[in-house]
């Protein structure tokens, strides 16, 4: 009976080991709604990094320096997606004390990109994000660069940096 | 002993041969497979004597937290562990006190399918909006209430999301004596219709959740309640431009310290409502709530320490140095009020809104006690908190952006610090200047006045901040109280930052009083002294 077992579960181990090499992502699989209502799947947002790098903003309502860096990346982002292409994502890391101020905040301030909502910081943990403002640049399903705090000008590093990758 | 040996020998002979033969061929990265990454946080403080603000040498002089956490991924499966070393805690941060401590606090492994997930070891997790459940880390305010356990996410079905929690909450550096589970089951009402998704289609989700916790209770009560359980359903719908969400809980008997051993239910009611339209949002959240404290030890003195459910005061967070002299944090035992906000983008190109559009944003908190503790809707004429307020931002140019604030407090301290000094009435008037002088170079300017004839009487601040060469960042602040005590609160410090590394240093003054951090609240001391500051994160 515990032969069977053993021989059970080695099995398994080989079979999962197998199933795993075949099926490696570098990112957890984490699914956030979205302000627009969809739910996305961060590792699939990785994983098209492939084909179109993917800048990812962790911010929060609460946070005024992620609220001027976002605000002034708005204001240029066409412009700066025209130079090179780019997909660019805000995470809101506000809880359900604010997370419903969201969806109004960032209608109120005209806002063009997708935001995901991260209500109990489950992605900015997996990701080991202590700090908000913090920005990631995914490129090849990889973090090519990141940067955490913001500082009026720190934009044009970012922009940079996307140019550069 | 000699097996023993033997045996270690052998182990690090394959160790070392496993290292030789691969690191050395490949890179590293080639040779780890999966996610590696991780954080790294410090925060210091060295302590100065200054009796005016009320600020002493504890017996170390030093305080440092630091925090480091790794996880790894690989497929489906996730492992990470978080150490966590307070050598001592800075002043202030638990609200008892705790000795020199370095300890590994957290270690998970996690699977991960499409439709299901299982996690055994320290997690975190929320049902609904918290009123009955919510495992969270906040470092800035020292909780960690994250649970120690199993928890299981299933998707039975498209449109039924469960999730089964079982274990016990982390207490400080240790854990409550007690066990909690809990269930929530959350139904897709659009997916159990088959009703197809469009962009317009009006989005319906139904919530319920089940909480217990149990304590063994030794005492001489006969029908003393040793197992507490508390339930919530939620409401919530959404389409494109409107959007509801309802919560209500209740919780048994649940006699304890911060109750007052009351054997009355606890009871709460959440409604949220918003409207957005293209550069415009309105949103206005109503709550109401009595005897809602659930912590896993019905012992314990402060709601900061292992609590299990989340009652975050619905405010707004103000980032004006004034404006958090008086902040308001929740009332468990009894309160009920309602804060709405209103966002709205005057459109560029128009006389009032420029080249770059002008962006206000309105917000008003009323919060009142309740008549009678048992009853969540007895209303009552007690004021305990009021915050009307409006900001106007502006960007001139790509240079300069300029914001103007006003706001009026209304704050019962007798009832929100427990002090003597009654009611404050409280206006404040700020100016912020932002110019761009050169490419990654900046100058930030705020200035603050909060004027009252009550409490220590009126405040004024003034702060600047200077990027003049990147990645170096400086800023010098001072609060002023020019009322009755005459006490300069002033900061100095400088900050460089490389990529997701920053470390900052500062030397001044910190006023006793609320720091209040995500709407939870604590106590901190007054303080006098340096502080450094180090945070990083890493990623193969």
């Amino acid at each position: 009976m515990i032969k069977t077992a053993c021989i059970t579960l080695i099995a398994y181990l080989f079979l999962t080991i197998n199933t795993l090499k075949a099926q490696e992502t570098n990112f957890t699989s984490i699914k956030l709604k979205s302000v627009s209502g969809k739910t996305i799947d961060f590792a699939d947002l990785a994983a098209s990094s492939k084909d179109t790098m993917v800048v990812v903003s962790f911010w929060a309502t609460w946070c005024i320096p992620c609220v001027t860096e976002l605000e002034t990346i708005n204001d240029e982002l066409e412009e700066k997606q025209a130079i090179r292409p780019f997909k660019f994502i805000g995470v809101s890391i506000d809880d359900s004390r604010t997370s419903q101020r969201v969806k109004p905040f960032i209608k109120g301030k005209g806002w063009k990109f997708d935001v995901l909502m991260d209500i109990n910081s489950e992605l900015k943990r997996a990701l080991n994000i202590t700090d908000v403002p913090h920005v990631l640049i995914l490129k090849d399903n990889k973090i090519a660069y990141r940067h955490t705090g913001y500082i009026a000008g720190e934009e044009d590093n970012l922009f940079e940096t996307i140019k550069n990758l | 002993m000699i097996h023993f040996s033997f045996k270690k020998a052998a182990a690090i002979v394959l160790i070392a041969n496993l290292f030789s033969n691969n690191i050395e061929a490949q890179n590293l990265n080639n040779y780890i497979k999966g996610h590696f990454n991780g954080s790294i946080e410090n925060y210091s403080q060295y302590y100065m004597q200054d009796p005016k603000i009320g600020a002493y040498i504890p017996p170390d002089r030093y305080g440092s937290n630091t925090f480091l956490k790794l996880d790894y991924n690989y497929g489906k499966f996730s492992t990470g562990v978080q150490l966590e070393s307070y050598l001592p805690p800075i002043l202030g941060y638990f609200p008892v006190p705790v000795n020199n401590q370095n300890k590994i606090v957290n270690k998970y492994f996690k699977y991960t399918e499409d439709k299901f997930s299982v996690q055994i070891g320290d997690f975190y997790e929320q049902f609904g909006s918290g009123l009955i459940f919510r495992a969270y880390e906040n470092r800035q305010i020292g909780i960690n209430n994250a649970m120690e356990g199993i928890n299981v996410h299933v998707d039975p079905t498209s449109f039924l999301k469960l999730k089964i929690v079982y274990g016990r909450t982390r207490k400080i550096m240790d854990y409550a004596n007690s066990v909690s589970r809990g269930m929530d089951a959350e139904i897709d009402v659009n997916n159990l219709l088959g009703i197809k998704e469009k962009d317009k289609t009006t989005h319906v989700t139904l919530g319920g959740s089940y909480m217990s916790r149990y304590e063994e209770y030794a005492g001489p009560i006969v029908d003393f309640p040793a197992s507490v359980s508390a339930v919530a359903a939620r409401l919530d719908i959404s389409s494109n431009s409107f959007t509801l969400s309802s919560e209500y809980a209740e919780k048994g008997k649940d006699p304890n310290l911060l109750n007052n051993q009351s054997f009355d239910k606890g009871k709460a009611l959440q409604v949220n409502t918003s409207y957005t339209k293209n550069n415009f949002g309105v949103t206005a959240t109503f709550r109401t709530l009595t005897n809602m404290n659930f912590a896993a030890e019905r012992g314990t003195e402060f709601t900061s320490i292992a609590p299990l459910n989340f009652l975050p005061a619905l405010t707004k967070q103000h980032d004006y140095l004034t404006s958090n002299i008086y902040v308001y944090s929740t009332q468990v035992k009894g309160e009920a009020g309602f804060q709405s906000d209103l966002f709205y983008n005057i459109k560029s190109g128009t006389k009032l809104g420029g080249k770059y559009g002008t962006k206000i944003a309105a917000n008003f908190s009323y919060y009142n006690g309740l008549d009678d503790s048992t009853d969540i809707f007895s209303f009552g004429n007690k004021k305990y908190y009021r915050d009307a307020n409006i900001e106007i931002k502006k960007k001139w140019n790509k240079k300069l952006e300029t914001t103007l604030a006003f706001q009026h407090i209304f704050y019962n301290a007798s009832v929100i610090q427990a002090v003597s000094h009654g009611e404050v009435n409280a206006d404040m008037i700020a100016a912020g200047f932002l110019y761009k002088f050169a490419s990654k170079k900046s100058v930030r300017v705020k200035l603050e006045n909060l004027s009252t004839k009550d409490d220590q009487g009126s405040w004024a601040s003034a702060l600047t901040e200077f990027s003049v060469s990147s990645p170096y960042a400086f800023y010098a602040s001072d609060l002023y109280n020019y009322g009755s005590t005459k006490i300069h609160y002033y900061n100095v410090g400088a900050s460089v930052t490389k990529k997701s590394t920053r470390f900052s240093l500062g030397f001044g003054k910190q006023r006793a009083g609320l720091f209040c951090v995500g709407g939870v609240c604590r106590f901190v001391p007054a303080s006098y002294g340096f502080t450094a500051s180090l945070t990083t994160s890493f990623a193969n």
